[in-house]
């Protein structure tokens, strides 16, 4: 233990030990450090385990079903209310009559409804002599889920009395009644959701962002934690010394990443596990990046409470950059560059593959050689700016 | 002369602030630069409105016209791109898992002799449904595809059976649909989340400096001394050339005094009144800054469209009393600990997760029915309600009116509540300077 961190920091002689700090003696002083600061405790440990419950919350009904939508029946005939019956059968949605298109229109704009089918006067008359009929469906471009459910919901209804009116009318002709169902499509598409076999929304977006709540709550405890050491004058140690403060730093932030991979996930039934032993070599890759992110940031803002003032905000910008919810290659191309700057980027992903889609190291062997080379370029950051520093006669 | 008092403590808290922010570059760009620099990057982020071709692979078992047809319909879509020919399952699973490719599509090889036997032929598409966003669109996409194809060979089989060509259509699908979107038409995602995403972050933003520019002068043991200063006019805060703004670590230095100086820092009485001015006044060049943020963003959102003079000034309204209300929200956490650090880390929990809760991206309905009551607190969830039904929507602007006085009305009771707190935090000295 060195002599300077059982005194309380004197401002006379600021620095004169660490210099000689060995990895063990960084580590375990680091330790303490985190778990006597409350407010490091907090963001490190604490804030993680919270987001682990709460950031899932909205999305825990997973599939968007019975989504409110309005009907205009104009036709009024026995077609008309078969329509409406399947309509109103239909899982996706939830029906409301509606008497003209303004009313409906008026439930859209206050979010009552989602949209709108419109069966025109007429429609069965049409039908009946072979005419070409058609109804109209209104779904709310503002919202893109609700609207995809509104159409699907809607087509899937109509497709299936229009099919029956082909059925019967094939059956009429005198075609055999099987094959004339069988027709009904040409060329069916069988769909095959992989990994996220139920396409939840939650399963789809939170363990990308499980890993910004890592990156976000270790960068800013850690540039807290050396942004406070700093203010004492404690901030700065050999090569060792660091080594062994972004040692501790990461294997703390390790464990929270067991919760979120070992029990968070589960607890809320995403896809998980598919590569486990590629995960956890994932984290150890990650935490200590991240980390030493954290000790350089620290650095640069120099104050306590900065690396929260500075860094709240950017959880939403690197997410879009990361090329999970948005595709990369959809990005300007400078961005496309700048965006590998961010652990995140390469993290998301490599995370993603290996844990919910059972890629094996090779196959996301990209990702480790990102992480890698960021580690590296954050801590040759680390040693210019350990060395810039301490000539500075800041302050006192 | 009430007046004056009034309108002079909020003249010499500005110029307080303003003494402040020029001598601290991290606080002047939390105000000025980085809102400025994040509504540029997430439209920027936008800029291709559009998702087009996502890298899909084929295995094709079949090798026939109809199937290189299909494929050919395939590489067509505007969504999709056909990256790669593959011949066994297990490449094509080797370039998901590598998202070389985001979906296959198979073409089994009985493919051309369902067709031409009238037979169901079936496409399977196996797609990463993990990503959301691209699965969505694939799925879409491939759909189109296939509808396309059976109705080419259905129509194709009625002509043959002696239907008409013309009436061949109707025999096909007796009801069609007709799909409308009504508002953003075009699936513009830079309306769609750019524009709202922007406001989110701006919040965001908002909430930190509220809770900083009050929190610091908590944590520097300085708020005393702001009251007196804008109260009485003495000490002369914005001239001294040894005055504490210049450096809020200076803390430590007058720390060895502060244990005989606090009492007397402590303003014998407080008003009430010259605090709510004197919190306008130190929050005056955000309010500024903000307003011109939010007048660029909606500047954004609106240049290719035509919206309603009145609905895009009610827009701009509710946008400023949500950024207003911000600032008063982060002062309130921060005053209500008394610790500049503990408002930041509320701050943070209430406000970066906001987007996920509001219902843009998950819809409000499908949103579950507790954590709806936690969206329906967060006053972003009501700003982007407005936003969107005046914006996109274009809807007429009484249905809006009722969220821009609720936000208007949220903002005032939020000024009178940071006041209450900074005269509460005014008579606990002892409580001062927490980290």
């Amino acid at each position: 233990m060195s002599a300077q961190s059982n005194n309380t920091p004197s401002k006379t002689k600021p620095t004169t030990t660490p210099a000689l700090q060995s990895f063990w003696n960084s580590f375990v002083q680091t330790f303490k450090d985190v778990f006597g600061d409350k407010g490091v405790l907090l963001m490190l440990v604490i804030a993680p385990i919270i987001y682990g419950f709460f950031y899932p919350w909205p999305y825990s009904s997973e599939v968007v079903n019975h989504v409110p939508v309005g009907i205009i029946d104009h036709d009024n005939s026995n077609l008309s209310r078969t329509l409406v019956r399947y309509v109103s059968a239909s899982p996706y949605l939830d029906t409301e009559r509606f008497i003209n298109e303004q009313a409906a229109k008026e439930a859209i704009w206050s979010d009552q409804i989602a949209g709108y089918m419109v069966i025109p006067t007429g429609l069965e008359e049409q039908v009946q002599s072979g005419e070409q009929a058609h109804v109209s469906v209104l779904g709310n471009g503002g919202y893109f889920i609700l609207n995809k459910n509104v159409q699907l919901g809607f087509s899937q209804a109509v497709g299936t009395v229009s099919a029956g009116i082909k059925v019967k009318k094939s059956i009429a002709k005198g075609a055999y009644a099987p094959t004339a169902a069988q027709n009904t499509q040409a060329v069916p598409l069988r769909i095959m959701p992989l990994y996220n076999q139920t396409e939840g929304y939650g399963a789809y977006v939170v363990p990308a962002v499980s890993v910004i709540i890592l990156q976000q709550t270790l960068l800013m405890a850690t540039a807290m934690l050396i942004g406070t050491w700093y203010e004492q004058r404690r901030h700065s140690t050999s090569i060792r010394g660091w080594l062994g403060r972004i040692g501790a730093l990461s294997s703390l932030s390790f464990i929270i990443g067991c919760f979120y991979y070992g029990w968070a996930f589960e607890l809320h039934h995403y896809p998980r596990g598919q590569n486990m032993l590629g995960t956890l070599l994932f984290l150890a890759l990650f935490c200590p990046t991240v980390a030493t992110l954290g000790c350089v940031l620290g650095l640069w803002f120099r104050q306590r409470e900065r690396s929260m003032q500075i860094l709240i905000f950017i959880s939403l910008p690197i997410f879009f950059l990361s090329g999970y919810p948005w595709p990369a290659d959809q990005l300007p191309q400078v961005l496309q560059v700048i965006r590998w700057l961010v652990p995140t980027t390469p993290a998301i992903n490599t995370s993603v593959q290996l844990n919910q889609m059972g890629a094996s190291v090779s196959q996301v062997a990209i990702g480790f050689y990102a992480l890698a080379g960021l580690w590296l370029l954050y801590f040759v950051l680390l040693l210019i700016l350990r060395k810039r520093i301490p000539q500075r006669k800041a302050y006192l | 002369m009430h007046l004056t008092k009034l309108s002079e403590a909020f003249l010499r808290s500005a110029a307080y602030e303003r003494r402040f922010l020029t001598k601290n570059h991290w606080d002047f760009s939390m105000v000025v630069w980085i809102p400025l620099a994040t509504v540029l990057l997430i439209w920027w982020i936008f800029s291709q409105t559009q998702i087009t071709d996502l890298p899909i692979g084929v295995i094709d078992q079949d090798n026939s016209a109809v199937a290189n047809t299909a494929v050919r319909y395939l590489e067509a879509s505007p969504t999709l791109t056909v990256r790669q020919l593959y011949y066994s399952q297990a490449d094509a699973e080797a370039a998901i898992l590598q998202r070389d490719i985001y979906a296959v599509v198979i073409i089994p090889e009985d493919f051309s002799h369902n067709i031409l036997s009238s037979q169901p032929a079936p496409l399977t598409l196996q797609v990463n449904a993990q990503y959301g966003t691209h699965s969505g669109i694939i799925q879409a996409g491939v759909q189109a595809v296939a509808s396309t194809l059976s109705a080419g060979v259905e129509i194709k089989r009625l002509v043959k059976q002696g239907v008409a060509p013309s009436q061949a259509m109707t025999a096909y699908a007796p009801i069609s649909v007709q799909r409308i979107s009504l508002f953003n038409a075009a699936t513009n995602y830079q309306q769609f989340l750019a524009s709202t995403v922007i406001p989110a972050l701006l919040h965001i933003l908002a909430m930190v400096i509220g809770a900083t520019t009050i929190g610091r002068e908590l944590r520097d043991k300085n708020i005393g001394r702001w009251y007196r200063f804008i109260d009485t006019g003495k000490p002369n805060l914005t001239l001294s050339k040894t005055s504490k703004t210049t450096s809020s670590l200076s803390t430590k230095q007058d720390s060895s005094n502060d244990n005989t100086s606090s009492n007397a820092k402590v303003p014998n009485s407080v008003s009430l009144s010259v605090l709510v001015f004197g919190l306008l006044g130190k929050y005056f060049w955000p309010i500024l800054a903000y307003s011109l943020w939010s007048a660029l963003i909606l500047w954004l959102a609106t240049s290719n469209q035509h919206i309603n003079i009145m609905s895009l000034m009610a827009v701009y309204a509710g946008f400023l009393c949500l950024m207003i209300l911000s600032f008063w929200l982060g002062a309130i956490f921060t005053l209500n600990s008394f610790s500049l650090r503990m408002g930041l880390s509320t701050t943070g929990f209430i406000s970066a997760p906001s987007y996920a809760f509001a219902g843009v991206t998950f819809p409000y309905i499908a949103i579950s029915n507790s954590a709806q009551y936690w969206s329906n607190a967060l006053p972003l969830t009501h700003y982007l309600k407005l936003h969107i039904a005046q914006l996109q929507m274009q809807a007429p602007i009484a249905i809006s009116l009722p969220i821009l006085y609720g936000l208007m009305l949220a903002a005032i009771i939020a000024l009178l509540l940071a006041a209450l707190l900074t005269k509460r935090a005014l008579a606990h000295p002892e409580r001062w300077g927490a980290r």
